[in-house]
């Protein structure tokens, strides 16, 4: 009886370290599998999504803990909810980008249009602040005060127009944008201050 | 006074920020220059803006539209 036992037992051990065998190889596959297919989409993940890819690259890392643990049935067992996270990554990554994309385009659509306006403001301000500088009196509605801080702001519209254009010349129609309009706002601002109004 | 061989007003004649004032009735250059400049003599500046539509200074009509530097 005893002799069975322990025949029963090495045979039970037998069939378990063949099943472990078994499933090693499919899950090293799926790992694998996994790591292609979350390098494919890396940098797109890495640049849109961050925390969503970070999040994706625990759920690698506890896989291969598990496999490097051989606890092989714990890694074929995860491994599709590994590969629909990748899914969704892959997804999130091509939809924030095409975002990007479009918006990108249309930051470099309205910076054509700043970029030749804004040149044009700034030359009717400076035109301006010159004409004050030589009158004798100040017309109704401006002050001392007024043309001082126009001055000085026309100095800030230069060096906001400069900035911007080195932004769009680097490419980055989103930041080129966002200081053009502060100094079309200022633009404006000054234009009040020295009554041109209409 | 006004020299008729003299090129037209530059740039700021396609500036869409260039102020404009149209004349009205009894308006004369000095008006206009004391009333957006707050100094009659600055005239000279107006009307070197607006040489393509002057020919001289003292002659302004109701309806023409200047531009303003």
């Amino acid at each position: 009886m005893k002799k069975l036992s322990v025949w029963l037992l090495a045979m039970l051990a037998a069939f378990a370290i063949a099943g472990c065998a078994n499933q090693k190889a499919p899950a090293e596959q799926a790992i694998s599998g996994a790591e292609t297919a979350l390098a494919a989409v890396q940098d797109a993940a890495q640049k849109y999504v961050p925390d969503q890819y970070q999040t994706v690259q625990t759920q690698l890392a506890g896989l291969k803990d598990a496999f490097a643990k051989g606890d092989y049935k714990g890694v074929l067992a995860q491994a599709p909810q590994l590969t629909s996270a990748i899914n969704s990554l892959k997804d999130a990554a091509e939809a924030k980008k095409a975002d990007a994309e479009a918006a990108m385009a249309k930051a470099k659509d309205a910076w054509g249009g700043m970029s030749t306006d804004l040149p044009k403001m700034v030359e009717a301000i400076t035109s301006r602040v010159g004409m004050l500088s030589k009158s004798r009196h100040l017309p109704k509605g401006v002050t001392k005060e007024g043309l001082a801080s126009a001055k000085s702001g026309l100095d800030e519209l230069k060096t906001g127009l400069n900035d911007a254009t080195a932004a769009a010349t680097s490419g980055d129609f989103t930041t080129a944008v966002s200081k053009a309009q502060a100094v079309k706002d200022k633009g404006a601002e000054i234009m009040k201050a020295l009554g041109m109004g209409s | 006074m006004a020299d008729d061989k003299t090129p037209a007003a530059p740039a700021a004649g396609n500036n869409p920020y260039t102020q404009t004032h149209v004349v009205q009735s009894g308006d004369t250059l000095s008006k206009i220059a004391q009333k957006y400049y707050g100094d009659p003599s600055l005239y000279t500046q107006i009307f070197d803006a607006n040489r393509d539509i002057l020919k001289d200074p003292n002659k302004i009509s109701p309806g023409q539209k200047l531009r303003i530097p």
